[in-house]
Parts: C-alpha cells; sequence; structure tokens
C-alpha cells in the first residue's frame, strides 16, 4: 500500500482541480502582477519622462536670469523654454494653455548673489508630476551650472555626475518587485489553503472519519502540508520559465526555487500550528493573515530578508553570503516543521 | 403569515445580537494570547529593522568595483542599491568599475540601470556635501518658490448639458494630448480659487503670507491632507519632490484593506450555516430566510461603517467620504454573502472573496486616477473621496452617479443570495456555475419575473459598460468603439437571456416556442424600461465623450433627435427581438442557446453601429 501521508496530499490536490480553484489561483496572480506592472511602468514614466519623450513640457520664461534659465532647459530632453518680456505677459500665457500651450512658468531674478526661481505649474493630478519632474531637471542644471561659477567660494567641489544613460526604469522592478511578488504570492496562498484545508476538516467532523482509517493524526497533517508545499516552488518554477520566455533573465533559479521551497515550508508549517491551536476556522484565517502580513511586511526591513535575497539571485549580485542565506532559511523551516510535529504529537485528536 | 415591520426589526435583531456574541465567543483567551503573540514578534522584527536602516528591497543589487579612494566612492557606499566591491575583483564580477577619471559600463540592461542608479547616487551626495557647506550662498546659488496653480476646474462644477459642441470635441482632444485645459474657465464660476489669488508682482519668493510656507524642504507631503497639491513653498531644487498622482491608490488600500478582515470574517460565518446543515436550526424558526440574512449581515455593516468612519477621519475626510465608501463595502458584502453560498468548501470561499477584493479594488482605484481629468472618473466612488478631501464640491447628481449603481448591485447581490437561502440549495454540493443558474432560477417562478430580472440586471450592465468604457478610455477612438459595441451587446444580451435560460432548465415553463416568445418579449420589455434609469449618466455629462455616446447612445439616452416616436421605440423592438432569439434556443437546449446567444448578440451589434454611424 502506498504511505497513506502521498495518498492524502494527491486527494488534497485533486480537490483544487477539481474545483478549479487552482485555476484561479493562477489567474489572481497573473492579474495582481499585471495590475502592478501597470502601476508601476505608469508611475516610473511619469517620474521619468524622458522614457516616453512624446511629451514636451512648454515652459514660459521671464525675469532678469531669462538667460541661464534657457540655456539650462535647453540641456534637459523634452523641454521647450519660450521666453516672455515680463511676468505678466508669461502668467497671462500660462492662464490660456489652448492657446498657448504654455505648461509651466519659470521666473528668475538675480539678487543677492542667488538666483531666485518663482515656479508656477498647473494644479492637475498626472501632468503636476510630469511637469514638476521636468522642471526640477532643468533647475538641477541651472544649480550646477551657477555653483560651477561660485565653485572659488567651496571647500569641495561637487563630484561630477556619470553621464546620463538611457535604462529602462523597468529594470529594477521587474527584478525588486515583480519576481519576488511571483514568489511569495504563491508561498501565502499555500499557507492559507493549510489553514483552509485542516480547519475544514475538523468543521465538517470529517477528521474523525479520517482517524477511523489506519492512519495518525501526524500522517494526516503531514499528508495536507505536503501537498500545500510543493504547490508554491512549483509555481514560482513555472512564473521564472514565464518571464524568462519573456526576455527576463533570471540568474539563480535553483537557488530562488529552494528558497521559496524553505519559505513555503516554514509558512505552511505556521498556517497549520495556527489552524490546529484555533477554536475555529476564522479565528485561524484571521491570525493567519494577520501573521503573515505584519510579520512578513517586518522583515522587509532587516538585511538579507527574503524579498531582497530572491531580488539579488534573480538579478545575479549574490556574494558568498548567499547560499549560507538560503540554507538558513531552509533550517528555520525545517526547525518549524519540527515544532509543528511534537505538537501534533501533543494535540488530543479526540478533542478536535 | 404576515408580519408587522416592528416584529421583522425584532427578529433581524435578536439574530444580529446572536451572531455578535458567538463570534465574540470564539475570541477566547487563547485566541486573544495568540493575537498578542503575532503582534510582539512583528513589532519585534520590524524595531530590529529599523534599526539595520529601513526598508531597502532593492538593497545591493548592483555591484560596483571602486576603490576607497576614488572620489565616487562616499557616493557609492552611501547608496543602498550599489554595492561597493574592492577593485582588485575580476570585471566580470561587477556591473560596474568605476576607475581613476573614467567609468566603465558594458552595453547590458543591467550595466546601464546601475549606471544610472550611480547617477542618481552622485547628485543626492552632491546635495549632502554642500549642506556641510559654510558658503551659503555659494552652496545653494538657487532658490526656487513652486506654486500650484488651479487654471480653471477641468470637470465642470455643476451639470453639462448646456455645454456645446465646442466643448465635447475639447473633451475628446484632451483624451489624446493628456492636458486638462478647459474650455470653461472663462466664467469664472469654476471651483477652485482664482489663478491669481495668491501671486503679488515681481516677487513671487519673500512674500510671507503663504500659509505652508516652509522654508526647509519643499517636499509637497505626499498624503498629508490627500490634497498634494495645496502649499506653496521653497529651497533648493534638489528639495523638489513631485507630488505622488495616484492618492487614490493609497486611499483605495486604505479603506479596502480594513475591509477584507470584516469580510473574511462574515464569509466564514455565512458558509458555516452551511457545514453539517448548521443553518437548518435556523430556518425552521418561524422567521424568514431575509431576517436571518438582515440579522447575521448588521454586525459586520456595522463594523464595515465604523472602520470606514476612523479611516475617513484618519486621512481628513468628512461625511460625504463615508458615505461614498459605504455602497462600496454593502457591495463587498453582497459579493460575499453570494460567494458563500455558492462556495463548495472554505477553500473555494477564500479565492473566491480574494477574487471579490482585487476586482473592487482596480475597479475602484483605476478610474479615481482620473479625478481631474474626465468624468469616466466618477464611476467610481473612490473619485468622490478624492474630490472630498481636495475641498472640490460633490453635486448631488454626481454623488447619484457614483454611488448609485453599487447601491443597486448590492441590492440585487444580496436578493440573488437570499434566493438560495433555502434547504434545497444551501446543503447541496454543485459547481459555482451552476449555483449562479440556480440562484436566477429561484426568482423566476412566473412569466412576468422575467421582466423584472431583466430589469434588476440594468445596475450590472451599467457597471460593466462603465468598465468597459474606462479600460478602453486610453485607445484610439476608431478602434474602441467597435469593441465597445461588441461588449455591449455581449454584456446585454447576457443579461437578458440568462435567467430565461435557467429557468428553462430547471423545467420552469414548457419548452414551446410560443412561451419562449412570450419570455423574450417580456425580457426585453423589462430591460428597455430599466435602461432609461441609465439616463442618470447625462447628469454628469458622459454622453458628451465619443464613447459615452457609443454605449449609452443606441439605448437613447442623451440623445436629443429620437424625437420621432417610431425612433423611441427602436431600442424596445430591439431588446424584444434580440430577446426572442435567444429565448427560443434557451429552451431547445444548452447548445442551441450557446448558437441562439451568439446571434443575438450579432443582431445588437449591427444595430449599434447603424445607430452610433448615423448619429455620427
Amino acid at each position: 500500500m502506498a504511505d497513506p501521508r502521498l495518498t492524502i496530499a494527491k486527494r488534497e490536490l485533486s480537490s483544487l482541480s477539481r474545483e478549479k480553484t487552482i485555476v484561479l489561483i493562477l489567474v489572481l496572480q497573473l492579474f495582481v502582477a499585471a495590475f502592478s506592472s501597470f502601476l508601476v511602468v505608469g508611475l516610473v514614466s511619469l517620474y521619468d519622462p524622458g522614457q516616453t519623450a512624446s511629451y514636451e513640457v512648454d515652459v514660459a520664461i521671464a525675469g532678469d536670469a531669462t538667460d541661464e534659465l534657457v540655456a539650462a532647459a535647453n540641456e534637459v530632453t523634452g523641454v521647450d523654454p519660450h521666453v516672455y518680456p515680463d511676468e505678466a505677459t508669461a502668467t497671462s500665457a500660462f492662464e490660456r494653455p489652448t492657446q498657448t500651450g504654455i505648461d509651466a512658468v519659470l521666473v528668475g531674478e538675480s539678487r543677492d548673489g542667488r538666483v531666485y526661481v518663482s515656479a508656477a505649474v498647473p494644479d492637475s493630478n498626472v501632468q503636476t508630476t510630469v511637469v514638476v519632474v521636468q522642471l526640477r531637471e532643468v533647475l538641477q542644471h541651472l544649480e550646477r551650472a551657477e555653483r560651477e561659477d561660485r565653485s572659488a567660494w567651496l571647500e569641495t567641489r561637487p563630484v561630477d555626475v556619470p553621464p546620463e544613460t538611457s535604462s529602462s526604469p523597468y529594470y529594477g522592478f521587474t527584478y525588486t518587485v515583480l519576481v519576488p511578488l511571483l514568489c511569495f504570492l504563491p508561498v501565502f496562498i499555500s499557507g492559507s489553503l493549510t489553514v483552509d484545508a485542516l480547519s475544514e476538516e475538523r468543521e465538517r467532523g470529517t477528521l474523525e472519519l479520517l482517524r477511523v482509517a489506519p492512519v495518525s493524526l501526524r500522517e494526516i497533517v503531514d499528508g495536507k502540508l505536503l501537498a500545500a508545499v510543493v504547490l508554491a516552488p512549483a509555481q514560482a518554477a513555472l512564473w521564472m520559465t514565464l518571464l524568462s520566455l519573456d526576455g527576463t533573465r533570471i540568474a539563480n533559479p535553483v537557488s530562488v526555487v529552494v528558497l521559496v521551497g524553505a519559505l513555503s515550508l516554514l509558512v505552511c508549517s505556521l498556517a497549520a500550528t495556527v489552524a490546529l491551536v484555533s477554536p475555529e476556522r476564522r479565528t485561524a484565517q484571521f491570525l493567519y493573515s494577520v501573521g503573515v502580513l505584519f510579520v512578513f511586511g517586518g522583515t522587509t526591513l532587516v538585511p538579507n530578508n527574503p524579498v531582497n535575497t530572491v531580488a539579488r539571485l534573480a538579478i545575479g549580485s549574490t556574494d558568498a553570503t548567499a547560499a549560507f542565506v538560503v540554507a538558513a532559511y531552509a533550517v528555520v523551516g525545517v526547525g518549524v516543521y519540527v515544532a509543528l510535529r511534537s505538537l501534533v504529537g501533543d494535540v488530543d485528536a479526540n478533542a478536535l | 403569515m404576515s408580519r408587522s415591520l416592528s416584529d421583522h426589526l425584532r427578529v433581524v435583531r435578536r439574530i444580529a445580537r446572536w451572531e455578535v456574541g458567538r463570534s465574540a465567543g470564539t475570541i477566547d483567551r487563547r485566541t486573544a494570547a495568540f493575537a498578542l503573540v503575532a503582534l510582539l514578534l512583528a513589532g519585534g522584527v520590524a524595531s530590529t529593522g529599523a534599526l539595520a536602516g529601513g526598508v531597502a528591497l532593492d538593497r545591493d543589487i548592483y555591484r560596483v568595483g571602486v576603490s576607497p579612494e576614488s572620489p565616487y566612492y562616499d557616493a557609492i557606499a552611501s547608496s543602498p542599491a550599489l554595492d561597493a566591491r574592492p577593485p582588485t575583483v575580476d570585471r566580470a564580477d561587477v556591473d560596474l568599475y568605476v576607475g581613476d577619471g573614467y567609468i566603465v559600463a558594458d552595453d547590458s540592461q543591467k550595466s546601464r540601470a546601475a549606471l544610472a542608479e550611480l547617477n542618481d547616487a552622485v547628485r543626492r551626495y552632491n546635495t549632502g556635501a554642500m549642506l556641510a557647506e559654510e558658503n551659503r550662498t555659494a552652496a545653494f546659488p538657487v532658490v526656487v518658490s513652486l506654486e500650484y496653480v488651479q487654471r480653471g476646474a477641468s470637470i465642470p462644477a455643476g451639470a453639462t448639458t448646456g455645454a456645446s459642441a465646442e466643448s465635447s470635441s475639447g473633451t475628446a482632444g484632451e483624451s489624446e494630448s493628456g492636458r486638462t485645459g478647459s474650455a470653461g474657465s472663462d466664467d469664472g464660476d469654476a471651483a477652485g480659487p482664482t489663478p491669481d489669488s495668491s501671486r503679488s508682482a515681481g516677487d513671487g519668493s519673500d512674500d510671507g503670507d503663504a500659509a505652508d510656507r516652509d522654508d526647509d524642504s519643499l517636499s509637497v507631503p505626499t498624503l498629508g491632507g490627500i490634497n498634494p497639491f495645496g502649499s506653496e513653498s521653497t529651497g533648493s531644487p534638489a528639495d523638489i519632490s513631485p507630488p505622488f498622482p495616484f492618492a487614490s491608490l493609497v486611499l483605495a488600500f486604505a479603506f479596502l484593506v480594513p475591509m477584507n478582515f470584516v469580510v473574511q470574517a462574515y464569509g466564514g460565518t455565512m458558509l458555516n450555516e452551511r457545514i453539517n446543515r448548521r443553518g437548518e436550526l435556523l430556518l425552521v424558526a418561524p422567521v424568514s430566510p431575509g431576517d436571518i440574512v438582515a440579522g447575521k449581515t448588521l454586525p459586520y455593516l456595522t463594523a464595515l461603517v465604523g472602520l470606514t468612519a476612523v479611516v475617513a477621519v484618519a486621512v481628513g475626510g468628512g461625511v460625504v467620504s463615508v458615505a461614498a465608501v459605504l455602497p462600496i463595502g454593502l457591495v463587498f458584502l453582497g459579493a460575499t454573502f453570494v460567494g458563500a453560498m455558492f462556495a463548495r468548501s472554505f477553500k473555494e470561499l477564500t479565492f473566491l472573496t480574494v477574487a471579490i477584493s482585487v476586482f473592487l479594488t482596480s475597479y475602484t482605484f483605476v478610474p479615481a486616477i482620473f479625478t481631474q481629468v474626465t468624468p469616466i472618473a466618477l464611476i467610481s466612488p473612490l473619485t468622490l473621496v478624492v474630490r472630498d478631501l481636495s475641498g472640490a464640491g460633490v453635486s448631488l447628481g454626481e454623488f447619484l452617479f457614483s454611488t448609485g449603481p453599487f447601491f443597486l448591485c448590492a441590492v440585487v447581490l444580496f436578493a440573488l443570495g437570499s434566493g438560495v437561502y433555502r434547504e434545497e440549495d444551501m446543503f447541496t454540493q454543485r459547481s459555482v456555475p451552476l449555483k449562479f443558474l440556480d440562484a436566477l432560477d429561484a426568482h423566476v417562478s412566473r412569466p412576468r419575473d422575467v421582466a423584472l430580472v431583466s430589469l434588476l440586471s440594468i445596475p450590472f450592465v451599467f457597471v460593466a459598460e462603465l468598465l468597459a468604457i474606462a479600460v478602453l478610455f486610453v485607445l484610439p477612438v476608431e478602434l474602441t468603439v467597435p469593441v465597445l459595441l461588441l461588449l455591449v451587446a455581449l454584456v446585454e444580451e447576457a443579461a437578458k437571456s440568462l435567467h430565461v435560460f435557467a429557468a428553462f432548465e430547471k423545467g420552469r415553463f414548457a419548452r414551446t416556442t410560443r412561451t419562449a416568445l412570450l419570455l423574450g418579449a417580456l425580457s426585453g420589455l423589462g430591460f428597455f424600461v430599466g435602461e432609461k434609469f441609465t439616463a442618470v449618466a447625462q447628469v454628469v455629462g458622459l454622453p458628451e465623450l465619443t464613447l459615452g455616446q457609443a454605449a449609452l447612445g443606441p439605448s437613447g439616452v442623451g440623445i436629443g433627435v429620437f424625437s420621432a416616436a417610431g425612433l423611441l421605440l427602436a431600442p424596445l423592438a430591439l431588446h424584444v427581438v434580440t430577446a426572442g432569439i435567444s429565448a427560443v434556443g434557451a429552451a431547445r437546449g444548452r447548445r442551441w442557446y450557446a448558437l441562439s446567444f451568439l446571434v443575438a448578440v450579432a443582431v445588437h451589434t449591427a444595430y449599434n453601429l447603424t445607430v452610433v454611424s448615423v448619429l455620427g
């Protein structure tokens, strides 16, 4: 006869596929990933309008520092300076955007050895951000040029800024957010599945029937845990395959899958513990989701946290400690699992 | 058995009290202790992390070979994303190499990303170094004062029915250029302050009258009062931090994440009734299923309102904010209730809840980004919250347009769920789509019910069509109009025929062509009547958008040219004909239904295209 743990795990997985839950899970993950990409790509292109390049910011410039401002504006791609004789005409041009196309006003005055610039930008959500980002770029160029003129009075010279490059802002996001998201969502879902699988048997009273069969409570918990734990690394592997087909190279796929497996064991064991000690499924789910939300959110502050570790493994910027970190997570995962087993031994199965 | 209203209220109150007592009972000392442990653990993790230096998801993702003597070394060491390696390292093991007066980057994406990061790091480092300088004038030679000016509201405050063709073409043009200039600003009646109010000629930086002046930093608070644009401030160029444009995202999460916990518990308690026939005891008591559902929902609704009020106070919102978020909460509860009635297991319920939550979050969040750009934003009640927080007024018409569909959806969802709150449905295991058909059938017992269900489907149809408009809004008009017309036809035909199909499948009516035609006609009539209510869209000027015209025009909404009685009745004829087609198919079984449904959609799309091209 086959190992009862395998039988239970197989039954769990088949119930997932029968209810089409697994399809819903994958679709949801895809949706969350697409949604966050949409958001971040939108955000990033806003904060870095040079990327989209199609949007020109037309700036009305006036005041006695006009020449310096125009010179700085010409340095920045996507900014089109228009010189006006005085502030009043510039402002009135700004207030008739449909006719003049002016998006912002810069009025520069030289006084007391400084340049005082007053900027006016339109107050309208998305456009404001684009305009402000571009203006900042212009003003930083101006600041650098003015500093250069006054460098005799400075003790330290500013370090030369390295050359600008056309790097995709999406690149960093893919590795620091998207890949970790796709790796850890399955882990949280597996934990939630463990809670549901165990508390459902309890609430329906079917755990009693299962215990009449020649299996121990430990084997039941093991079987359910097995099904949930293996799902997460399998999904992580699937997402990474899809990402590499899409042109995103994952540097250390094996280490990432091992890490996801270790965390999956850790989270699912904790979930099983919560399900066994809580009186009811509602309480268990609540404790589990609060715990995961806070503890996992908290770890992002710590060096070598799971998110950062996956990001560094995937992007290929690891050092000698990487293998050690992955091993450490595996040890913690196994430790929690061992603790769970001893807890199951102590639980009075008939009281459940 | 007819009972008075007070009897009903008494029963509802008793069940609500019982529900609260039972839920409180499950939170025993042990659970509380565990929650405390989880919180302490999280606090401990977070505080050790905070000591270690804050959130940095991108810590050390780019490796840079650099010697400690290099002028760039300090800048690199201070950037979390850059990992300084000794210059002796193999060049293949680093993404950037900083030598004496040169920087080596290869052509890989990673290398370029690392270089961009180095560029940012050096700028930050320079600003930091300048802060230590004695000579402030030389270190910060440029002083900027930034002012956010309202150039006339882009959404006119009142009803826009009086707006001429000029205004509607202006709106269509805006969608291409991303501009928000508006033609209506000359009237001076727009909501915001006039542009000149805070501007003194010649000198914008030294007048000390601006209330929110902060000389140290120019950072616009991302969420201080949600309206990040209210203030004016002064500082060096490096201090400018662009406003976060997605205040609505933060709002969506601030309001919806706490809701998730309430809804999770609510779904659990509803599904609990269905496990081991527990709910049967309550069903045999002399109370109606409606009372049971109302009583069990009441505590959770109260919790939701309480949470919403707390969040609203925290972000600085008023009564309007709470009133705008309430319908979202109601739909959330309603959808979860239906989910709990359909789900076969806790696992299925968990994922139905997550799916509902994800959908609601995106539906409320995405349109609200465009709060100041287009009236489409008003399909999300969160837009009302954004406007409430930024001090812009919300008219009654806008409020009804925004929240009305949500309220109606919630009512219909609860009606749908309550329909299957009976023994034969609660304690059987069927797949979700079949349960859905059962739930529809539960409301159809006489032919005229068919018309009523069609009418009740209107809020969902409306929401689906608005969502389609919002999604297609960004694409060019030539492409979106046909796609939109097809989607509209699909949604409307489904709404008109699904319950007819369900009723036939359940053997509710004789499967004859005559019955089918009668049911189809009734369904079309009900839908036609309900559709007239979508005229509320006119209040906010949605029909002036090209897409709005495409979606709503064929039903006769907002189109003045339909003066002849024959044309007025054209939509009625359409709905009756197409509903008849699909009903005849539905009477013959599933395959025929699928086929006739496609025919009906094709007829509907053709009609829509004709109407739009004739009008256009």
